[in-house]
């Protein structure tokens, strides 16, 4: 499976969607949680969105207004993110170990 | 103030144009931001939404046109899928028109106007080669001017019109109205010259200058110069023997003994100053024809260095006599006349070697005559004149050749306004093609190939790019032509002069590449070859093309 480069921005996205994997999400609620722009959230979701990881859906919210444009992880999404978080957290343990020796070295 | 709501529809406004131009498969993406900005709280963190979602939306129509590839609408019928022509892109033909607009509003400017004339100066000799063949040329501009400044009787107009009217009867008829109506322009007949006037005519204009101006050098050196011109053609007197002419003689020591060289050039600019005012003339080359030659008189040089050689030579020899003051004498009329030629401070080169010689004999004279003073006074002229020289190459290198600022600022002025040329004929070309193979001028109906529309995008950004740059590089030599119409400020005319010599020439010309050199003749002469040649091959595959689908029309029917 082809996946986007997920640079720190996609990851902060991504964390957000990590949290209720099944809710569906706004674009502006999107933007507050994680801080970004619109000029920087909505190329990540549209990445996202190509690469088959986010599922979009128009929903109606209340009468006379427009319908707003939300999002999920694909099951895809979901498996790409759980593995990334876990091969980070994998990738940080061993970054913990490689440091540990010099001490546990000192103490032997 | 501002209305709170208004960044808020500035906002809406934004994202809808930002929709508009942007690809079809980015459309969802572009309502979904629009819809949230309904939910966006606070007017202007809106407007910071949707600039953040034009950019993105912007960002995708320019890929879009540059990789038409990556944002290819999905095909929705087998007749769209096997189409050569793709439809209209939206951003393509917005950045097409704005550039077109953009290019457009230029001309609005007037200075803008000016440069394009001014980079039009280049095709002149491309497009009228009969003047090179030697029939009389036309001026529709000073033409008008002197029928005008006849109606009116305006001296002088006519005088304006005598010194820059390219047939020489008339510019002497002019000339001859002008000193008629106001015999206080008899300087006029200084600025014209005597060139292709009749002997008799150079007798009447130099008697006249005479008796207008009698302590000035130039009728004499007139009178002197249409001696030469007889004495030298004249087959029993071969040239270089004018010096033993009596009439030469004469005419030659008067000038030398004359108190002052008047060119008349202040009163000339002056008069021009006065004429381009009064009759709103906007010709930039008008004003700056005779920059050039403003301070150099018209008059023959080497007669002056002739006759100031025949001095030293006399000097010579009476100081071998012993008359050391009629030796002297000699010298002192060379130097002085010498000074009376010099421009800004500095001598002409015509008569260098000579002015330093009578220095250097002046200062020994003065020395056997144990005048200390003067002979070191003398001396140290004679080394100013070395000095000098270099300053003096400087001087006139700047008159004749222009400075590297006016060369390449003329090089860019024709540049560019080729450039809004090619530019202008590739978009009319372009939208020509599409209308005839749409058979519509309905915007959703146009159907542009992808070459198409390439070369119109490229020939749209083109012309913006090349009007911008011919704006930018004629603007100062606008403001040397401004100031000296408002001002009378002449301080910049040597330059525009050089800017507007260098502009006339063709691109491409004066081009040199080891002992290969283009120059202007040779240049109008490849560009029409080209031209036939280009005809030639257009004919060829026109005719090749008709053979070749007449086959298949039978076959057909």
């Amino acid at each position: 499976m082809k996946t986007p480069r997920l640079s720190p921005q996609t990851l902060r996205v991504l964390e957000r969607f990590v949290e209720r994997p099944t809710a569906w999400r706004y674009g502006y609620e999107l933007s507050r949680e994680t801080g970004l722009k619109s000029g920087t959230l909505y190329p990540i979701l549209m990445r996202l969105a190509k690469y088959s990881l986010l599922e979009t859906k128009w929903v109606t919210t209340e009468d006379g207004v427009p319908p707003r444009h939300t999002y999920r992880l694909t099951p895809n999404g979901v498996e790409l993110v759980r593995s990334t978080f876990a091969n980070s957290r994998a990738s940080a343990r061993s970054a913990l170990k490689v440091r540990r020796p010099a001490f546990s070295g000192g103490r032997a | 103030m501002i209305p709170a709501a208004f960044p808020r529809s500035v906002a809406i406004a934004l994202l809808r144009f930002a929709i508009w131009i942007a690809p079809h498969d980015t459309h969802d993406w572009g309502h979904a931001m629009l819809n949230e900005l309904n939910h966006v709280e606070g007017n202007w963190s809106a407007l910071l939404w949707s600039l953040g979602g034009a950019g993105v939306l912007a960002k995708h129509a320019m890929l879009a046109l540059i990789l038409p590839g990556t944002h290819r609408r999905a095909v929705s019928s087998a007749g769209e899928l096997f189409a050569k022509e793709i439809p209209m892109r939206k951003p393509a033909f917005a950045v097409i028109v704005s550039c077109v607009v953009a290019s457009l509003l230029f001309f609005l400017v007037p200075v803008f106007r000016q440069a394009f004339q001014v980079s039009l100066a280049q095709w002149h000799d491309v497009f009228h080669v009969e003047h090179r063949v030697g029939s009389p040329e036309q001026d529709p501009e000073l033409d008008a001017l002197a029928k005008k400044a006849e109606q009116n009787q305006d001296a002088e107009a006519l005088a304006f019109v005598a010194v820059r009217y390219p047939n020489q009867i008339q510019r002497a008829r002019f000339a001859d109205e002008a000193v008629h109506l106001d015999p206080n322009l008899t300087w006029l007949y200084v600025v014209a010259g005597t060139a292709y006037l009749s002997p008799s005519e150079i007798d009447r204009r130099v008697s006249l200058l005479k008796q207008w101006d009698p302590g000035n050098a130039l009728p004499h050196l007139f009178a002197a110069q249409k001696i030469g011109a007889t004495v030298t053609y004249n087959k029993e007197s071969p040239q270089g023997k004018i010096e033993q002419s009596p009439a030469w003689k004469k005419e030659m020591d008067a000038a030398f003994q004359s108190p002052k060289l008047a060119s008349y050039v202040d009163r000339q600019k002056q008069l021009d100053h006065r004429v381009l005012t009064h009759y709103r003339l906007d010709d930039p080359f008008q004003a700056a024809s005779g920059e050039n030659w403003y301070a150099f008189p018209n008059y023959d040089s080497w007669y002056c260095s002739l006759y100031a050689q025949s001095l030293l030579e006399s000097g010579k020899s009476l100081e071998a006599r012993g008359d050391r003051k009629a030796a002297f004498e000699k010298y002192f009329l060379v130097a002085r006349f010498g000074q009376m030629m010099s421009i800004d401070g500095e001598y002409i080169f015509f008569m260098r070697k000579e002015m330093k010689e009578a220095y250097s004999r002046l200062g020994a004279l003065s020395e056997t005559e144990g005048n200390g003073e003067a002979a070191s006074f003398y001396t140290s002229l004679a080394g100013q004149l070395d000095k000098s020289e270099e300053n003096e190459r400087k001087l006139m290198r700047s008159r004749f050749e222009g400075s590297d600022v006016s060369l390449w600022n003329a090089f860019l002025v024709r540049l560019s306004g080729l450039g809004i040329l090619i530019c202008a004929t590739l978009l009319s070309l372009c939208a020509l093609g599409v209308v005839i193979r749409s058979r519509s001028v309905r915007l959703a109906s146009l159907h542009p190939s992808r070459l198409t529309l390439a070369l119109g995008f490229g020939a749209a950004i083109g012309s913006l790019l090349s009007s911008a740059v011919l704006f930018v590089s004629y603007r100062p030599y606008s403001e040397l032509f401004q100031r000296f119409l408002s001002k009378g400020d002449d301080a910049g005319l040597s330059e525009l002069s050089n800017f507007l010599r260098d502009v006339q020439h063709p691109l491409g010309s004066r081009f040199s590449l080891g002992t290969w050199y283009v120059s202007s003749s040779m240049m109008v002469f490849y560009f029409w070859f080209a031209v036939t040649i280009l005809c030639a091959l257009a004919l060829l595959i026109a005719v090749f093309r008709h053979f070749q689908t007449r086959p298949r029309a039978h076959a057909a029917a």
